[in-house]
């Protein structure tokens, strides 16, 4: 036991900077989710990243929970290989991966059926796909990072 | 008999022995999973949590029953194939049996129609069916994950503010699927003043699923309004029972499991018997109100109840007497009283209005008939408890109407 | 009356909340049973049977409770079947994890004379969490048998249910009796071997 906890001593530095790096952007986009819904802007739109900011529950609220999540893994940033700084951070991946999540599955449902107007029922596979093309919610961007957090959590939950 | 028994003392003294020859504890270690389990108990963690799960649960509800199922496949499928189908085949559009099945027959939707085969079916199997799916498997992954006890750890302190156990947020969190067996675990509760009251507080205030299901597809963009007001009556008159109702209200221990990946079999099987449930006895009742309405309006029953009540409805609560027709269907299904509005031209102050007082009116008749298998003494306390609230808070939110100056 | 009993017995499932009661059921009877993993899940009760050398068995899941002096509602319920049902045989479900408050319960249920089988549930939690609980030795100390089992993998569910035939009465004064005992000298006849002061019970 002794020697796992020196092999994950020695991850410390390289762990931590990115658990700062994504919680702190993590925080940003939860306030500019927040600031666009309160009407700072009419809808951001830089390139790949889209904030619409067009209804309270997605982008008030949402947006709330990915800026809570990002305190949450910033709060357990230093020191995070230790266990209860890790639980910390997979705590706020876990946090900011139902916001992602939950607008995959949202993109998804919206997809599968063809639009009100059309009279098939089902989407093109054209349609379909290109349904999932950018510009994506700040949440959706972080996905793959907070994926890599997961699966450290998971294969930490595993060894135990 | 009694003789043979031994004290308290002395059965935790005799345990401590037994136990004590049979376990053997290992070196304990900490995973992962119990301080997360910890994490989520503590409010300033805990309560971020909370509203992230709480996020998750509504946007894959409205994404999967609003968006995927009912405007995306349901909607078409009713009103253009079988509405106008129906009402090109059914013979006689001035008689009776159109009326009683098809509806009206200049409607282009399904909701207006309102006849059994095209409304009934409609909400039933278009609308609800979709909800309460998507809502039992949300709130099984929530039953098996060990979420819900600590969700009762987390507002127990809130809820003791209207003088409730943490606990009872299990048969609140239930009751949003349906309120029938929400009625029954209330009994997880301790004093018969908690039961009372949350077994009140319940068929009151919480909307069913299937109720949401409806609100969603109706009015999208009032139910926060809805749930706003809902859950402010929740606290308010709360309160207001928690100081009137004499009893006790002990702290209790709640005993939090460890965080568990849910069984998919189990997961399966709970959701298939809840949705066959729903199938066998929600379906039926929703044909058998649309059809019980329609007779009522061809005998003029409602016309004439809508005539009675113009003034409390008009004055006091400020809504269209037609109100009166959904009210009368809310007594057998929710769902369908609130689908039955949406065909009332009205303001949108008035439909949320009439959106409240649907809930808060009279417990559907399944929940009533479990209300009653706890005890009628009990639920005539509920049902006079209701006719107040309804009077109180129906003016109430019309006041705030005409202070807001939408009334 | 007599020949009926002969077939079909009773066996009524009792624990502490949560601790597997009804995933037991289940695995027992192929019952329908809620399963859910908090406190307070089963707050009615629920029937099912199962057979085994060629005995019936109709099998009562009991809402989970703490002790038999009821708490809340669903407590009561479970008190009241208790006392309605005074010949069955009981099922003490104990949570492998943290086995003293079932104990207590498994000993407000022999106190009154119940025939008494423990099922020691949740036995692979119980081995992740570095806790062993020695099923034999509590089998000598209580004189009823007892089984580990899991019913989440399904594991001790048949030595379970052959050995509920075996069910025994017992009371504290054996108890006291075998916690003084040494605990070598029985433990080697395996089986039953705290069973057999019950012989009488084999055949009722």
């Amino acid at each position: 036991m002794d020697i796992k906890k020196s092999s994950s001593n020695e991850k410390i530095g390289g762990l931590s900077i990115y658990v700062m790096v994504l919680g702190a952007v993590a925080v940003a986009f939860g306030c500019a989710d927040i600031l666009v819904w309160a009407g700072f802007s009419s809808g951001l739109n830089l390139g790949i990243i889209e904030i619409a900011g067009d209804d309270f529950f997605r982008w008030a609220w949402g947006g709330l929970v990915v800026l809570m999540g990002g305190l949450i893994m910033l709060s357990g940033a230093v020191d995070a290989g230790e266990i209860r700084q890790f639980a910390k951070v997979t705590l706020g991946a876990l946090m900011l991966l139902m916001i992602a999540g939950t607008d995959i599955f949202a993109r998804l449902c919206e997809n599968i059926p063809a639009g009100e107007e059309a009279p098939e029922f089902f989407n093109s596979l054209g349609g379909f796909i290109g349904g999932f093309a950018p510009p994506y919610s700040p949440a959706i961007l972080l996905l793959p990072f907070v994926l890599v957090i997961v699966y450290l959590a998971v294969k930490y939950d595993g060894e135990n | 008999m009694a003789g043979n028994f031994i004290s308290e003392d002395e059965r935790w003294d005799l345990v401590d022995r037994v136990s004590g020859c049979i376990v053997t504890y290992g070196i304990y270690r900490q995973s992962l999973r119990d301080v997360i389990g910890e994490l989520t108990v503590v409010p300033l963690t805990g309560v971020p949590v909370a509203m992230a799960v709480l996020y998750a649960f509504w946007s894959i509800f409205g994404s999967f029953a609003g968006a995927l199922m009912t405007d995306g496949f349901m909607v078409k499928l009713f009103d253009n194939y079988w509405l106008p189908w129906l009402q090109s085949v059914w013979p006689d559009p001035d008689g009776w049996l159109y009326f009683l099945f098809v509806g009206d027959p200049t409607a282009d939707n399904c909701f207006e129609a309102f006849g059994m085969l095209t409304s009934g079916l409609f909400v039933s199997l278009g609308v609800v069916l979709w909800a309460v799916l998507i809502f039992y498997l949300m709130m099984t992954l929530l039953e098996d994950s060990g979420y819900l006890p600590r969700l009762a750890v987390l507002v127990d302190t809130l809820l003791h503010k209207i003088g409730l156990h943490g606990y009872a947020i299990v048969p609140a969190i239930l009751g949003l699927g349906c309120n029938v067996p929400a009625v029954t675990a209330t009994r997880i509760l301790e004093t018969r003043k908690q039961r009372f009251m949350m077994m009140t507080l319940l068929a009151i205030f919480i909307p069913c699923g299937a109720q949401l299901g409806v609100m969603l597809e109706v009015i999208p963009d009032s139910v926060g309004w809805v749930m706003l007001y809902l859950i402010a009556g929740f606290a308010i008159f709360g309160i207001v029972l928690d100081k009137i109702i004499p009893g006790k209200n002990p702290e209790i221990l709640i005993d939090v499991p460890a965080y568990h990946i849910p069984d998919w079999n189990n997961v399966g099987k709970k959701l298939w018997m809840r949705t066959r449930g729903f199938l066998k006895e929600a379906v039926p009742f929703v044909m058998l109100g649309v059809l019980l309405v329609n007779l009522l309006y061809l005998g003029g029953v409602i016309q004439a109840i809508s005539n009675f009540f113009e003034p409390l409805f008009v004055y006091w609560f400020g809504v269209p007497k037609e109100t009166a027709g959904p009210l009368v269907a809310a007594f057998l299904r929710k769902d369908l009283a609130i689908a039955q509005l949406s065909a009332i031209p009205m303001t949108a102050y008035q439909m949320i209005t009439s959106v409240v007082l649907i809930s808060i009116y009279f417990p559907c008749v399944a929940t009533f008939v479990v209300m009653l298998k706890e005890g009628w003494k009990q639920l005539l306390a509920s049902v006079a408890v209701l006719i107040c609230v309804v009077l109180v808070y129906g003016g109430l939110i019309h006041a705030i109407g005409i202070l807001l100056g939408v009334a | 009356m007599a020949e009926k009993s002969k077939q079909t017995k009773k066996i009524l499932m009792v624990g502490n909340p949560n601790v597997g009661k009804s995933a037991l059921f289940n695995r027992l009877t192929g019952g329908e049973a809620i399963v859910s993993n908090y406190p307070g899940t089963t707050v009615d009760f629920t029937r099912g049977e199962f057979a085994v050398g060629g005995i019936f068995y109709e099998v009562t899941d009991v809402p989970g409770t703490y002790s038999l002096e009821p708490r809340d509602g669903a407590e009561e319920v479970a008190v009241s079947i208790l006392h309605k049902e005074k010949d069955a045989i009981v099922l003490i479900v104990l949570d492998a994890t943290r086995v003293e408050r079932g104990l207590y319960l498994a000993l407000e249920v022999v106190e009154r004379g119940y025939s008494a089988i423990i099922a020691l549930n949740m036995i692979d939690e119980a081995h992740d969490k570095e806790i062993s609980v020695s099923a034999s030795e509590l089998q000598r100390l209580l004189g009823v048998p007892v089984v580990a089992t899991s019913a989440i993998s399904g594991e001790g569910i048949k030595d379970l249910a052959r050995m509920t035939a075996k069910a025994c009465k017992t009371d504290i004064a054996r108890i006291n009796a075998a916690l003084e005992e040494k605990p070598d000298e029985s433990v080697s006849t395996g089986g039953c071997g705290g069973c057999m002061g019950c012989g009488g019970c084999g055949g009722c």
